[in-house]
């Protein structure tokens, strides 16, 4: 298995930690290498927002290690690695 | 022939000892056991209890303890008081009963290790007394707990819990692993006795009774009231251990003291912290978990610890943000997983209860109060089910409770930070930066998996929610859920709900 699966390997499982904004807990989310980081944060999402944390009407984004991760950015691209950890964000521009 | 006085044997006796001449003592007391370290063996000779007891003493006050709890429950049998007794105050109990029955179980085998390998016989003969007091204490917090199986099967947890793989019964099993079944005896006796039992045995078993009492359930209160007075008792054993050993190796006297110190106060965080500012009904609640905290565990802390010469522990900014968190972020942990868990969680979070919060815990709304409006408002909105759980919450690899401390940043906002740390080729997240610290120094003891661990280890099948309940023991008339959610969500009725998780399905 390589560790970087091309684009015709099977996607792995990433099973992360995660916790979205300004949520109390951090979460196991599992992804796959073939998600973007766009997916991921939905995927994260789907566990809090309009259940714990109010939504609101911006776009999500990741953060690794203090970087922002483009959307269309693939898990396996990130280099995100099972059990690592990644904060999902609102996207609030500024003077919002 | 008449009797001897007590004090014409009880010098004698107390402290029995003798020269071994057809083995070695390493063979009697060996070290992975006994734990001497680089307290010369000698030194031991001068351990001396403060507080001195003879056996037919102890059976007799015990005998009048055990007859005045039983009388008092046979008493109560006959009356409707538990029938009258509120939600969250026997939430409280099962807790109380799953948590601590088998816990004081091991505690028999940690008095028997220290009755056998304890290095003076005063030592080895307190223990004797103490593991006396911890089958009492097994026996009857079991007994009174299971006289309810047959009104609520939630009850039937009591002797349950700690033989299941329920995330709370592992994070206890791990807790007193550590602290009890595979220490040393002079580790033990700093950890059990000093740490555990004199210091947060008094939350849970003095802070409980008093709101046990106002409750309405006198039977719990004379229960734990009747175990306190043990625990003071053999407790003391704990003081002329860390004497010796501060004397000769202060560094891993601070070390055990301190380690110990967190996890206890980590695990009571969840257990007594709970019950007191959630469970316990507000109009009974005669003090916030915080203000008992600081009267009771850290003031005596501190003057135990400074007495015997030992600093404060290093992580002491971070414990004392964490009074104003822990308990409140692990009581919202507890309501959203609640079917995880053996007892019915009240959310207790309406417009009074709130009030009461914020009074006590100046920063409750600003970290709390978000994330409770939002369930609230589904719950009036008729949506529960977007309140239950289809995942796991991260657990600390050192405490296995939530990670779930929110701290605040420079601008003000609060949030959840993770501790990682990269070790034997994983990563590991904690709580907090002590559970890291801990885990790090303690790296060669930690035996136990998480149950995120074991789920991402394929060990729990099939890999969702129903498997997570199943390998955790929960069936359905056992699993919690919340007692009366309109209790606490009737008066937000009405009021404008945005960004629901129907709202925001709408937005997409």
């Amino acid at each position: 298995m390589s560790e970087e699966p091309g684009a015709d390997a099977a996607p792995q499982l990433v099973p992360l930690n995660a916790i979205f904004a300004t949520d109390f807990v951090q979460i196991l989310v599992p992804v796959t290498t073939a998600n973007t980081m766009q997916e991921v944060a939905a995927a994260v999402a789907y566990h809090v927002e309009g259940r714990r944390v109010r939504a609101l009407p911006y776009q999500k984004v990741v953060i690794y290690q203090g970087e922002r991760l483009p959307a269309e950015m693939t898990v396996a691209a990130a280099g995100l690695k099972p059990l690592d950890h990644i904060a999902v964000e609102y996207d609030i521009p500024e003077g919002s | 022939m008449a009797l001897l006085k007590r004090e014409e044997w009880q010098g004698f006796v107390r402290d029995v000892d003798w020269s071994y001449s057809y083995v070695d003592d390493e063979a009697v007391y060996p070290e992975w056991h006994s734990g001497t370290g680089k307290v010369p063996r000698a030194a031991w000779q001068v351990w001396e209890e403060s507080y001195k007891v003879t056996y037919p003493e102890y059976v007799a006050t015990q005998r009048e303890k055990e007859t005045s709890a039983y009388a008092v429950k046979a008493a109560l049998q006959r009356s409707a008081t538990w029938e009258g007794l509120d939600e969250g105050w026997k939430s409280a109990t099962k807790m109380h009963f799953g948590g601590v029955s088998l816990s004081e179980y091991a505690a028999v085998l940690a008095e028997l290790k220290m009755a056998r390998f304890g290095l003076n016989g005063a030592w080895r003969n307190m223990a004797v007394f103490g593991e006396l007091d911890e089958l009492r204490h097994a026996s009857i917090t079991t007994f009174f707990g299971h006289e309810f199986i047959s009104r609520d099967p939630q009850y039937d947890w009591t002797l349950k819990t700690y033989q299941t793989n329920d995330w709370v019964a592992i994070s206890l099993r791990n807790l007193f692993d550590g602290m009890m079944s595979s220490a040393n005896v002079v580790d033990i006796a700093l950890q059990l006795p000093l740490v555990f039992e004199t210091g947060f045995t008094n939350l849970q078993f003095v802070a409980l009774a008093a709101d046990a009492l106002a409750s309405g359930d006198v039977n719990f209160a004379n229960m734990i009231s009747s175990i306190q007075t043990d625990e003071a008792r053999h407790s003391q054993q704990g003081g002329p251990t860390l004497e010796i050993l501060v004397e000769h190796d202060p560094v891993r006297a601070q070390w055990v003291v301190d380690k110990t110190f967190w996890a206890s106060a980590r695990a009571l965080a969840a257990l007594t912290g709970t019950s007191m500012d959630y469970y316990t009904p507000l109009e009974h609640r005669k003090q916030s978990y915080r203000e008992f905290m600081e009267e009771w565990i850290i003031d005596q802390f501190i003057r135990t610890i400074e007495q015997y010469g030992l600093r404060k522990p290093w992580y002491w900014d971070e414990f004392m943000q964490g009074l104003d968190i822990w308990h409140h972020a692990l009581h919202m942990g507890l309501w959203v997983w609640r079917p995880t868990i053996w007892w019915r969680p009240m959310a207790a979070v309406s417009p009074d209860e709130r009030a009461w919060l914020a009074e006590k815990y100046p920063n409750w709304e600003k970290v709390f109060g978000d994330k409770w409006d939002v369930i609230i408002d589904n719950v009036n909105a008729g949506n529960v089910p977007a309140t239950l759980p289809e995942t796991l919450p991260w657990l600390c690899s050192t405490c296995h409770l939530p990670c779930c401390n929110a701290t605040q940043s420079r601008n003000g906002t609060w949030r959840v930070r993770d501790f990682p740390l990269s070790y034997d080729g994983r990563t590991y997240h904690f709580c907090t930066k002590a559970c890291r610290q801990i885990f790090w120094k303690d790296r060669a003891n930690v035996n136990h998996l998480t149950v995120v661990d074991r789920f991402l280890a394929g060990q729990i099948q099939p890999m969702d929610v129903g498997g997570i309940l199943a390998y955790m023991g929960l069936t359905p008339d056992v699993m919690g859920d919340d007692p009366d959610y309109q209790a606490w969500t009737k008066d937000y009725a009405g009021r404008p709900a945005e960004g629901l998780v129907a709202t925001a399905a709408a937005q997409s």
